[in-house]
């Protein structure tokens, strides 16, 4: 028996030692993916708190198909979308602001020097909008279609939605680069 | 590139791909305190389940047993009935006594009764009649009742107001049987037991992966028992319902685990166990620091000290023993129901029913020239566990209150002492119950 199915096991007896165990692996991978979708730290510490309480109590229906950490993931995902659709009315495709897009998208090396932290911090600054949407499609991997049933938009919003997101971030990367690269000359 | 923007994608997909950040500290203890408060209820739920299911079939039952024993009814004659006649009481103070229609043997028409009413016109009436059932008309008519008289060492016949100091004799007529149409003495309904037996304990294992397998084939039974008091109330002529307390001691031996003691001037880590080992029913953490614990060629010893980085041998450590012992006490309260199939001096009963087992101890030991030396306790069991008993009890009546018992009994655990390792091990045990009841 594999090492994670023996603690799924003891958690699920109610053993307080697997519990620990499993939080212990695993939280601070699911904090970044909270970080990733939250403004703040405090709402971020709520969906992992309300994440990892489903994790438990939901742990009888991992059936051992495929990768636990991603379906301990999703849930956390789940519960991130869960807080913003309570706490962000509907919104249409004309509350979005025309922004014009770059003639050029910068190549890789424009981006070189960029470490974890630093993307976080800049995806962090996208409006709450832009930047579930950019998760889920992006980074998660969710077609326009299921984004807008998981966040209750119309496609349409959706594409706008990720193509603005698109363009602050590579603003912002391509001034972040330019600082981190000026303060290297420095 | 066939989508514009997908190169910033991926850099956010790859650069925060495996990406950890550590969540400020409290944040374990409150997610764990919540999940144990939301799971509560649940097993509130299956104890207050199992109870309104054990209480409906037990009045099922009682109502079944009711209709059985009102069912239609044909004069009996009673036979082999004890020389010692029933005690024949008054029902009008006493409501609880049972009313029953049969008959009674009587003395033959030398016995006396006494009565303190006018005997000359009870006696004339009694002769006169030719039938018991006419007897026992007159009797209800005089308001008399039968009750032992142990200073004339028979029956007495009394009227409801009693004039002890002036008794008078009738002699009753020779019929072998009086009908009876009186109250009866109340049934004894309730008994208690001592009972105790040594029990055979083992499980059913369905793993099928090897450690599941290694794991049971390096494990042998230990010698247990179980006793306790039982109290039982009979809620018709042949079912009762019986709870009580009992305890339980269960264990089992682990072999090929090496046991050494001396090491404690080696560890250099702080807090924490430094050796777990996986058994069927739970991982065993050696909580004494002088211990030292390797299995052989298996993996089932988990520890930072493997062979290549700590010779016991070499660090001349002194071996204890090979094998380690496990056990486990429960209290038991069990609810089970009885069924009387042979009602006679030799009574046989069919026992089944249900038991909560409250885990008390735990603990991991193995022995050195006959000695105790702990090494820890099983961590992950099953605080509760609920079992199934299925048996067949002999009775043998010693006298109308004591009864010597013995009662084979089958013991299948429903749910594992735990569930940290393999997979669907459910204990069982086969134990031979003797003891004595007395009933009131």
């Amino acid at each position: 028996m594999s090492e994670i199915k023996k603690i799924i096991k003891g958690c699920l007896a109610g053993n307080r030692r697997d519990q620990e165990l499993l939080y212990r692996r695993h939280s601070a991978k699911l904090y970044a993916v909270c970080l990733q979708y939250s403004g703040n730290e405090e709402e971020a510490r709520d969906i992992l708190q309300e994440g990892f309480i489903k994790i438990f109590e939901n742990l009888d229906h991992y059936k051992h198909e495929g990768s636990f950490e991603g379906w301990m993931r999703r849930i956390t995902v789940n519960t991130a979308l869960e807080k913003f659709r309570s706490r962000h009315n509907l919104y249409r495709v004309d509350d979005i602001d025309m922004i014009q897009e770059p003639d050029a998208e910068p190549d890789n090396q424009d981006y070189a020097g960029l470490e974890a932290n630093d993307l976080l911090e800049i995806i962090r600054e996208l409006p709450t909008k832009y930047r579930m949407v950019f998760n889920l499609y992006a980074i998660e991997g969710y077609s326009h279609k299921e984004i807008s049933t998981m966040v209750n938009i119309s496609e349409g919003t959706s594409k706008s939605n990720l193509s603005r997101a698109r363009v602050i971030l590579q603003r912002r990367v391509g001034s972040y680069t330019g600082i981190k690269k000026n303060v290297a000359n420095e | 590139m066939n989508e514009k923007g997908a190169n910033i994608d991926l850099l956010f997909r790859n650069g925060l791909k495996d990406f950890e950040v550590l969540p400020p500290p409290g944040v374990c203890d409150s997610i764990l305190s919540a999940v144990k408060i939301k799971s509560r209820p649940y097993i509130f739920l299956r104890i207050a389940a199992l109870i309104t299911i054990l209480l409906t079939l037990s009045f099922l039952t009682y109502r079944w047993s009711r209709e059985l024993s009102v069912g239609p009814s044909s004069p009996v004659i009673a036979f082999n009935v004890p020389v010692s006649l029933p005690v024949i009481y008054n029902p009008i103070d006493n409501p609880q006594y049972l009313r029953e229609e049969k008959f009674v043997p009587f003395k033959n028409s030398s016995d006396i009764l006494t009565v303190t009413d006018d005997q000359a016109t009870i006696q004339k009436e009694i002769e006169t009649t030719s039938s018991p059932d006419q007897i026992m008309n007159i009797l209800k008519t005089k308001s008399l009742f039968i009750t032992n008289n142990e200073a004339t060492d028979g029956l007495s016949l009394t009227p409801l107001i009693t004039s002890k100091e002036n008794p008078i004799k009738i002699n009753l007529p020779d019929f072998q049987y009086f009908p009876e149409n009186i109250i009866t003495k109340p049934e004894k309904r309730w008994s208690i037991a001592a009972m105790a037996s040594p029990t055979y304990y083992s499980s059913f294992n369905s793993g099928s992966d090897a450690l599941s397998k290694q794991l049971v084939a390096s494990e042998q039974p230990l010698v247990s028992y179980s006793g306790g008091v039982a109290f039982s109330y009979k809620i018709s002529k042949r079912f009762s319902i019986q709870s009580g307390l009992y305890y339980s001691s269960l264990g089992q031996k682990v072999d090929g685990i090496n046991s050494f003691s001396g090491f404690q001037k080696y560890d250099y880590t702080k807090g924490g166990t430094n050796f777990e080992v996986l058994t069927t029913n739970g991982t065993v953490y050696a909580n004494n620091p002088d211990v030292f614990l390797s299995s052989d060629g298996t993996n089932r010893v988990l520890t930072a000290y493997t062979n290549d980085v700590f010779d016991p041998k070499k660090a001349s450590l002194q071996p204890i023993n090979n094998s380690l012992d496990q056990n486990f006490s429960y209290l038991e309260l069990p609810v089970i129901l009885r069924y009387k199939i042979v009602d006679k001096m030799i009574g046989i009963n069919l026992i089944g029913g249900l038991s909560y087992n409250l885990l008390v101890n735990n603990s991991v030991y193995t022995t050195i020239d006959g000695n105790r030396y702990s090494i820890g306790k099983t961590e992950g069991l099953n605080p509760l566990t609920l079992s199934s008993s299925l048996g067949m009890g002999m009775e043998y009546n010693l006298s109308g209150k004591l009864s010597l018992n013995l009662e084979p009994t089958f013991r299948y655990y429903l749910n594992p002492f735990s569930v940290t390792t393999g997979s669907f091990i459910h204990p069982y045990s086969f134990g031979i119950f003797s003891g004595v009841s007395y009933k009131f």
